[in-house]
């Protein structure tokens, strides 16, 4: 049925709605919508007009296993609807051990950007499935899909990549969007299950976690922007990586270490940097006197991994600090090279609004500088992740260098 | 092949290829220049609180530019910083891409102007320059960059460049500070103006650090071309003389000349849009792939097609018509002539409009003509590329009503940018008629994202040194060397009879004239 709220200009307005309870009957909603002549608004009282154009640049299909999950993922997905017009299907479950039913929602939000645009639309359904139906994602999903248009699924939550319901819908899709920073955990099992899924497909990942880092990637890539300095960026001697905990102990596997992990990854990737030794716990360091403290155990020392160029080893540290930034955040990334007996060390860090950038070679402070870089919303980063075309080969090559510097896979997810 | 034979006899070694930072792989999109400083002369004028500073402020508010920048305006009128803060303000007001004005982005963008009054004939003033910039440099780390930003009366360009080079602002740094020099068009009123203003600017910059600036080329659907061509497997193989009959680009403007009379008096629609705009829309129509999607490589293949222009003077006279505007009614208003508007000479035999028959001489486009045309006080402004393919090679349906009409691709640049294909289609019916439907893709409703200004791609490009979109001097050269030889013709030819196109009307019957005598006509907008 069409709505008659007044439209407004510039925002997605809610333009038709309907129910269904089979994908069937979904898409014979579907249909309905883009038949229906009197699809018409109202703008200042009088004027009638027909929506202009029915858009759609890809499909987005979102598994939100939760309903906070899905509404946190609709408010963003709203936010982009005139953006990047798409049809989207969200996919929740409920009651899993109950008998099967399904329950849609189909609407068209359209957008006028101007009073004197054409009005253009796009799809949203939201699926929510009880029982075994909610399992089968894919069979909800592909009968839904707009053809010939590439199939961005979402998956907000924790994907269990080696499931066969996961397996079958990423199989229809061109692009995996995940946020590796809201894993349960440390993260770093399921990471191995994604760079495994990565290497078996031909899947493209945008993983929020490592979009969110191109703040950083750009901060310490224009170190080596100077000439002066290029050339020590094949003498790197150590990775030091520090990211924020809440919890006192710092132990292993109590903090998300997803971002962490993704700037060595990055690093490592882009210098052709192999794993000799992958990540393992750091000693403990005792308190002077050798006794740990009465009261308040020491912080873990992180955990400590060896790579190699093939002419020299590069030594890698990532360590926790108590902070009261959400856990898992980086807080500083720290290199150190050196060649020909020269010693270069670069120290960056990030706050809310810039990222800072502070070079010594021999000692000698020779380079300051901030990076204006706002952290971004889910909206910009989604935004990012669909805009992306094929296969980003830096986030492929952070991901299996990532993934490789865990060690070896269990399969964990 | 000596090095070859040189190096296999172990007598020369193959050249160590430079090392990269390999950390800028896949990062382009997140570069932000290096710190700088954009010198902007011409501060107070029209262009820079129109086009120049709202560009600034929309890159500065995107975090486009770097934390160490700094915009030092030049002009001659007495401001002080906090004066001519003040009036970017207002400009901004007025001419930003975003309103309202976000007060935490005006806010921190407003500390990084500063003003310097300066007569541009004043020796002295360049000293002062000078130390100026050195003084902001210490105080704001933008390590020696200089984007210097000529947006002045073109005949202040040698002046100025001179300047620059007599008190060193044109040095390169050993520690890597870059010294750059973004110049308006128009480059030169004619082929040897040109030469002279090229041969000014390079006793001082080298052709590296020069960047002619044409915004037309920073329009997104003019890069988008360049995309479209290159980035799509199926339109290159169609897209010479085997399958195209002609391709038409049309620069129409509904408005006048506006206050510019004394300014348009001495250029001409031949000026102030044949030799740029409409030759470097012929050339990326037609230029050949580049081998990579680096400036000299891009601009290579765009002084190519240029050179390959015939420029046989009989063709001139035969091939180009001009035209002047009329009293008319443009869009329900009734608007003066030309000879009529302020600052005309009521005599004036200007161009207003123009439209030329070109020939491309090499392979891909032998016998393939490229018809042009721009103009002002037209029905309506619009720009749009057309490539008209031929007629199918047997007319199976022409028995059956309506014959389709050929292929035709066409690419719109403004307004309502976007792409549409028009084939033939089978009429629903019991019949067999056939018409023609059109495919149509508009960037409106399938990005609905504001593209950047011109301004702002073409300026973040300079302080990136990516001269990609600039025009290089031998391209204005050869673009001079096809527009000089018209406006010669026209000297030593008989008057004009103008006006001769009503305002409101798709120019002079020759234009049409033009074209009917190779059996095609202008499309209609």
């Amino acid at each position: 049925m069409t709505t008659e709220t007044p439209i407004k200009l510039g925002e997605p307005n809610l333009r038709w709605s309907a129910r269904a309870h089979s994908v069937a009957e979904i898409e014979s909603e579907l249909s309905r919508i883009w038949a229906a002549q009197d699809l018409t608004l109202e703008t200042d009282g009088e004027v009638s007009r027909h929506v202009a154009a029915r858009t759609s640049v890809m499909n987005l299909i979102v598994v939100a296993r939760r309903p906070e999950l899905a509404e946190r993922c609709a408010a963003t997905i709203q936010a982009l609807t005139g953006r990047h017009p798409s049809r989207t299907v969200v996919i929740q479950s409920a009651d899993p051990d109950g008998p099967s039913w399904l329950d849609a929602r189909i609407e068209a939000h359209c957008m006028l950007p101007r009073p004197d645009a054409p009005e253009t639309c796009a799809e949203t359904i939201h699926v929510v499935c009880g029982g075994e139906s909610g399992r089968h994602l894919s069979a909800i999903a592909t009968p839904l899909i707009i053809h010939d248009l590439p199939v961005t699924v979402w998956w907000p939550g924790e994907p269990p990549f080696t499931s066969p319901a996961a397996r079958d819908l990423l199989a229809g899709a061109d692009r995996l969007v995940v946020d590796g920073s809201t894993w349960g955990g440390d993260g770093l099992a399921r990471l191995q299950d994604m760079a495994a899924l990565q290497a078996t497909s031909r899947l493209a990942i945008s993983d929020f976690a490592l979009v969110r880092q191109s703040r950083w990637r750009e901060a310490i890539a224009s170190i080596f922007d100077d000439p002066d300095f290029l050339p020590y960026l094949r003498s790197l001697q150590r990775i030091a990586v520090t990211y924020g905990t809440r919890d006192e102990t710092g132990a292993y596997g109590s903090t998300n270490l997803v971002k962490p992990i993704y700037h060595v990854g990055w690093l490592a990737s882009r210098l052709r940097l192999s794993v000799v030794k992958p990540l393992a716990e750091a000693p403990r360091a005792r308190p002077s006197g050798g006794r740990p403290a009465a009261n308040k155990p020491a912080l873990a020392r992180g955990l400590v991994a060896t790579l190699s160029d093939g002419r020299g080893e590069v030594g890698v540290v990532v360590r926790p600090v108590l902070s009261t930034t959400p856990s898992g955040t980086t807080l500083r990334v720290e290199l150190l090279a050196e060649r020909r007996g020269s010693e270069l060390r670069a120290d960056v860090t990030a706050e809310a609004e810039t990222v800072h950038v502070r070079v010594w070679q021999d000692g000698v402070e020779t380079l300051d500088r901030h990076f204006r870089a706002a952290r971004r919303s889910d909206v910009d980063l989604l935004a990012e992740a669909i805009e992306s075309g094929r296969r980003d080969p830096v986030a492929v090559g952070a991901l299996r260098s990532a993934a490789a510097l865990v060690g070896p896979g269990d399969g964990a997810s | 092949m000596k090095d070859l034979r040189l190096a296999r006899q172990g007598r020369r070694t193959s050249r160590a290829k430079p090392v990269e930072n390999v950390l800028r792989e896949g990062l382009r999109l997140e570069r932000v220049p290096d710190p700088s400083v954009v010198v902007l002369f011409g501060g107070t004028g029209d262009l820079a609180y129109r086009k120049v500073i709202p560009a600034l402020y929309q890159l500065w508010r995107t975090n486009l530019l770097p934390h160490e920048f700094m915009l030092l305006a030049i002009g001659r009128r007495p401001y002080d910083d906090a004066t001519f803060r003040a009036e970017i303000r207002t400009a901004l007001e007025q001419h930003s891409r975003v309103l309202p004005l976000d007060p935490e982005g005006w806010g921190s963008f407003a500390e990084r102007i500063a003003y310097l009054r300066l007569d541009f004939d004043d020796p002295a003033g360049f000293e002062t320059l000078a130390a100026r910039l050195d003084a902001l440099d210490a105080e704001h780390g933008t390590r020696g960059n200089r984007l210097f930003y000529l947006a002045t009366q073109p005949s202040q360009f040698s002046e100025i460049v001179a300047y620059l080079g007599r008190v060193g602002l044109d040095h390169e740094t050993s520690d890597g500070g870059w010294r750059r020099v973004v110049i308006e068009k128009p480059f030169g009123r004619d082929l040897e103006s040109a030469r002279k203003l090229n041969r000014d600017v390079g006793k001082v910059f080298r052709e590296a650090q020069v960047y002619r600036i044409d915004h037309y080329l920073g329009k997104e659907t003019v890069r988008n071309l360049l995309v479209f061509r290159f980035g799509n497997g199926i339109f290159e193989p169609i897209w010479n003389r085997r399958y195209v009959d002609h391709v038409q680009i049309t620069v129409a403007e509904s408005i006048g000349i506006e206050s510019r009379g004394a300014f348009y008096e001495q250029t001409g629609a031949s000026r102030d849009v044949l030799q740029n705009h409409l030759l470097q829309l012929v050339s990326l129509v037609a230029m050949e792939p580049p081998a990579t999607f680096e400036a000299d490589a891009l601009r290579d293949e765009k002084v190519k097609v240029l050179t390959a222009i015939s420029s046989d003077p009989a063709d001139t006279t035969r091939n180009v018509v001009r035209g002047q505007y009329g009293p008319g009614w443009v869009a329900a208003t009734q608007v003066p002539g030309y000879r009529q508007e302020p600052d005309v000479d009521p005599e004036s035999e200007t161009e207003t409009f123009v439209a030329a028959r070109f020939m491309i001489d090499d392979w891909r486009w032998s016998g393939v003509p490229f018809y042009v045309r721009t103009g002002k006080r037209l029905p309506k402004r619009a720009t749009e590329i057309a490539i008209q393919y031929r007629e199918v090679p047997h007319r199976l349906f022409k028995d059956e009503g309506v014959e389709p009409d050929a292929n035709l691709l066409a690419i719109r640049i403004q307004p309502d940018e976007g792409i549409m294909l028009r084939f033939g289609a089978k009429v629903p019916g019991l019949g067999l008629d056939v018409r023609s439907v059109t495919m149509d893709f508009t960037y409106g409703s399938a990005f609905n994202v504001d593209s950047p200004d011109a301004y702002e791609t073409l300026i973040l490009d300079a302080l990136q040194g990516d001269a990609s979109l600039f025009t290089r001097a031998d391209e204005v050269e050869e673009a001079w060397s096809i527009v000089d030889p018209i406006i010669e013709s026209w000297v030593t030819s008989p008057p004009p009879n103008v006006p001769d196109y009503e305002a409101g009307t798709w120019g002079p019957a020759a234009a049409d004239e033009l074209l009917a005598r190779d059996g095609r006509r202008w499309r209609r907008f």
